[in-house]
């Protein structure tokens, strides 16, 4: 990776979103720093999910900038931000469905050029790549089934598999641990500091607070559409404003 | 892989060479046992039929987009070619590829339009496309010929009647042969898994940086330039168009309905698709005439088609024969003693975090759940 | 140019001729809102209820205002048994694509049985009143329209008193916005989706006695309609009941107007123009919600 550690990697300033009267997001202005696992919390509804798809370009901000690592990235199409080096997950897993499971990392390849669209999507060299992210997530016997076939665990591993194989620097991970078993969870999270090691950078929605705080170096806490909150988990876990946002006290 | 998967995909793959050269062989000697012309131009229209479902199956089986208006770009193809050779004076055939590059560049706001959005809109704008020329080309009778019809001279004026089918067999032959390359092309490519991506998801495909729109765009493009060049060589062949026939809603519902009958995730699905159907509205037509009844036929295929097999004959009869020959990763036992054996192994992976450097199972067996 | 009475006179059609597209309009709506379907054979619908009128007429001699009463429950009927039966057993992912392909095998089958039993020949009702006309400001328009005018008016007012002031639309809209949070809050998401399938059917009764009256009908006719219609939807942005109403009227009005002009094919273009400019500019269409973005 060829960013420094330390270094400002995904930022907003007043990132707003209304849907029929209501601001999901409502002027969020926070910056991320390379190479950090960064966590986002916050009560339900409070943007989280809204942040994710502003950022990554799935829905419009009404106002607002984004910028990644300094360069303006606001309202890009989907495609051209992941080819900027930020990949993500969805809040329900998601994967191609009918498609194997290699087949589901092959989506990710990027053509070098026009001529190289119609050459054959199965090449040997690409395929070895695809079977080292299967196999470092476990899942490389069962490239060949397809991904609907898989079970939950299997889809959410498969998803991140999917979005390593896109060569991303940052990826948000929207509720990694979502309806996933313990066991499951311990190597979701073995598998986000090993990557992050390698100088990958996470940011990470999630309401397992134990994961969390165990997790992330730094928490961003969202409260009705703007960060109310950040700093690293053991100060974020005793803020007031924090536990107001969560209990209403 | 486990060796013992290879066998049967090897010999698959000689079974399918070999129904393949027995196809190409059929074909190329139909009109030489064909017992009389009539048998020919059925041969004809079915495998105008097949160019036209096959093209259609561009859109619909790569990215899932369901369009109800190829029928425009056919009849577009039809008209442009006859225009450019009544009107413009050109010789039939660079009219024939000058008019599929008219219809191409057509396509690229239609297109546009229609591909921003999804799903519905484009199915609204491809029906709305059949509807519009059909005024158009009903309203501006000067140019058009309107309802009276347009005669598109015969590219070949001194030949026999029967001679001009048989080399208009074999033109209808080699494109069909030539759109079957592109989309066998496009399908093992890199465009065609972003493609099937999309028809998947397309949201992930495009967080996983598939530029879907240009990708759609493209994919519609070629599409379009497929069923304007049959729809132009219809034209010629059958040397008189009329706007109701060319520009009608149901000729782009004929394709859906060839497409989805065959299978639209396989290269031959719309050319068998158009063969049962195209044959079947050959036959009715020389024995009930032209009734009303055919559109309650086509409807009730259509509905049941769409209702109980979505995938096509192809995956049912496919599914059919695996079971029967005992391949049997379809049986419901070997699916819940596959589960166990996941759900066992999941544990084990959970437990030990560091996966097996092999990647492969204790018991060294392939799973594959359906 | 046209004189002042003529404009006048093409004004007061359009809006006529408006509220009969909007009352449609909103029936597609409807289908839209609670399944996410275009449902194709809306037209073919309206025109068999045109054909029930003008064959009831033809037997008995009833006014075909009276077949409303059988048509209207019948078809809401229908609307509920297609949604349930046919509907619903389609798979959720590919529920808009294979739902417009269903919806339009209905239509051919409708299409096929009106053309086989009353065959491809063109209906018309003769009423008393069908050559009776009202002349104001200098504007004459039939009582016919009139009367298709009103039925359609009355129509769209009780959808819309429904819609708003009822238990039962009450749950409907939450379907339309929500349906999962609506299913939380206790609302059989099911039976609504099937009832709004229903409702908007009846629509189609309506809207197809009232043209019944004052058209020319033959079982290809619903091509015609679909179009417009579905245009107006995707203008209005699908999914909002008002936006169709506004972009029926809008567009409605233009075409009567450009028929001043132009002959009644051409005006009828101005439909296909309006469709691909609001796709090219603003495809969520000019009132959508949040719900228009996605399709």
């Amino acid at each position: 990776m060829s960013a420094d550690e330390g270094e400002q990697s995904l930022a907003t300033v007043g990132l707003t979103k209304t849907f029929g009267g209501v601001a999901a997001l409502d002027g969020a202005t926070v910056s991320f720093r390379h190479g950090r696992v960064n966590a986002l919390i916050g009560p339900n509804g409070s943007g989280k999910t809204t942040f994710f798809n502003c950022v990554t370009g799935m829905i419009r901000p009404d106002a607002g900038r984004t910028t990644y690592r300094g360069r303006d990235i606001t309202a890009r199409p989907p495609h051209r931000i992941a080819r900027a080096g930020i990949g993500r997950s969805f809040q329900l897993c998601r994967v191609f469905p009918r498609m194997t499971v290699l087949d589901n990392l092959l989506v990710a390849v990027r053509p070098p050029n026009l001529l190289a669209q119609l050459a054959g999507a199965r090449k040997r060299e690409e395929t070895e790549r695809a079977r080292y992210w299967l196999t470092r997530m476990g899942i490389d016997h069962l490239e060949r089934a397809e991904a609907r076939n898989l079970s939950w665990g299997q889809q959410k591993l498969l998803e991140l598999a999917g979005v390593l194989m896109s060569e991303p620097e940052l990826i948000l991970l929207d509720e990694p641990a979502g309806g996933v078993n313990p066991a499951l969870i311990d190597r979701i999270c073995d598998l986000v500091r090993e990557l992050n090691a390698e100088g990958r950078t996470f940011l990470i929605v999630e309401h397992n607070m134990d994961l969390v705080m165990s997790l992330s170096d730094h928490v961003v806490v969202f409260d009705r559409g703007r960060p109310i909150a950040e700093g690293p988990p053991s100060v974020i876990q005793s803020d007031e404003r924090v536990l107001e946002a969560y209990l209403g006290v | 892989m486990p060796r013992d998967s290879e066998r049967p995909r090897h010999t698959g793959r000689l079974l399918r060479l070999g129904a393949l050269l027995a196809g190409i062989a059929v074909a190329l000697s139909f009109p030489s046992m064909a017992p009389s012309p009539y048998e020919l131009t059925v041969g004809i229209a079915i495998l105008n039929f097949a160019v036209l479902s096959t093209s259609w199956n561009f859109v619909g089986g790569f990215t899932g987009y369901i369009s109800l208006g190829h029928g425009a770009f056919a009849g577009l193809g039809a008209y442009a070619t006859g225009l450019l050779v009544t009107k413009g004076e050109l010789p039939s055939f660079v009219a024939l590829f000058v008019s599929a590059a008219l219809v191409a560049v057509l396509a690229i706001p239609v297109g546009y339009a229609a591909l921003r959005v999804r799903g519905a809109s484009f199915v609204i704008v491809s029906i709305a496309l059949v509807l519009i020329m059909l005024l158009v080309f009903q309203s501006w009778a000067s140019f058009t010929g309107g309802s009276r019809g347009l005669v598109v001279p015969r590219p070949f004026p001194g030949k026999l009647r029967s001679e001009h089918h048989e080399i208009f067999y074999f033109l209808f032959l080699g494109l069909l042969a030539l759109a079957l390359l592109a989309w066998w092309i496009i399908d093992r490519s890199r465009f065609g898994m972003g493609l099937k991506a999309i028809r998947e998801d397309e949201d992930k495909a495009q967080s996983l940086g598939t530029p879907t729109y240009t990708y759609k765009l493209v994919v519609f493009v070629v599409s379009a330039a497929f069923t304007a060049l049959a729809g132009g060589l219809y034209g010629l062949w059958f040397g008189d168009l009329d706007p109701v026939f060319q520009f009608s809603i149901l000729s782009g519902a004929y394709m859906v309905l060839m497409a989805l009958l065959g299978g639209v995730r396989h290269l031959y699905g719309p050319l068998l698709g158009a063969v049962v159907v195209g044959y079947g509205l050959e036959y009715s037509k020389l024995e009930y005439g032209d009734t009303p009844l055919h559109l309650v036929f086509a409807g009730l295929l259509l509905g049941v088609v769409v209702m109980f097999m979505p995938d096509g004959v192809i995956p049912a009869v496919t599914g059919l024969v695996a079971r029967v020959l005992g391949t049997g990763e379809t049986s419901i036992r070997e699916v819940t003693a596959a589960e166990l054996r996941d759900e066992r192994d999941e544990r084990e992976a959970d437990v030990r975090p560091d996966h097996r450097p092999d990647g492969k199972r204790p018991d060294g067996k392939r799973e594959v759940r359906q | 140019m046209p004189s002042a009475s003529l404009v006048f006179q093409s004004i007061v059609l359009g809006v006529l001729l408006g509220g009969l597209y909007a009352l449609l309009a909103a029936g597609l709506t409807l289908y839209f809102g609670v399944m996410r379907v275009v449902m194709i054979a809306h037209s073919a619908f309206l025109i068999l209820a045109a054909y029930l009128a003008w064959y009831a007429h033809r037997e008995t001699g009833v006014d075909p205002l009276l077949t409303l009463l059988v048509t209207v429950p019948l078809f809401f009927v229908a609307g509920v048994a297609m949604q349930r039966l046919l509907l619903t057993r389609l798979r959720p992912a590919t529920l808009t694509m294979m739902s417009v392909l269903l919806t339009f095998s209905v239509a051919l089958v409708i299409e096929g049985l009106l053309g086989y039993a009353f065959s491809g020949t063109q209906r018309r009702i003769r009423l008393g009143y069908s050559s009776a006309s009202l002349e104001f400001f200098g504007a004459r328009v039939a009582v016919v329209k009139l009367i298709a005018f009103g039925l359609a008016a009355a129509a769209l007012l009780g959808l819309y008193l429904l819609m708003r002031h009822s238990r039962f639309g009450q749950a409907l809209r939450a379907t339309i916005q929500h349906r999962e949070a609506a299913a939380l809050v206790g609302i059989d998401t099911d039976r609504i989706a099937g009832y709004g399938f229903g409702l908007g059917l009846a629509t189609a009764a309506v809207g197809g006695t009232a043209l019944s009256l004052d058209t020319t009908i033959y079982p290809s006719l619903h091509w015609h309609w679909i179009g417009p219609l579905m245009a107006i939807i995707v203008v209005g942005g699908l999914g909002s009941v008002p936006g169709a109403a506004i972009a029926a009227m809008t567009l409605g009005l233009t075409q009567s107007l450009l028929q001043l002009e132009l002959s009644t094919t051409w005006a009828q273009t101005v439909f296909y123009v309006a469709l691909f400019a609001t796709l090219a500019v603003r495809p969520q269409g000019f009132f959508g919600g949040r719900l228009a973005q996605r399709f």
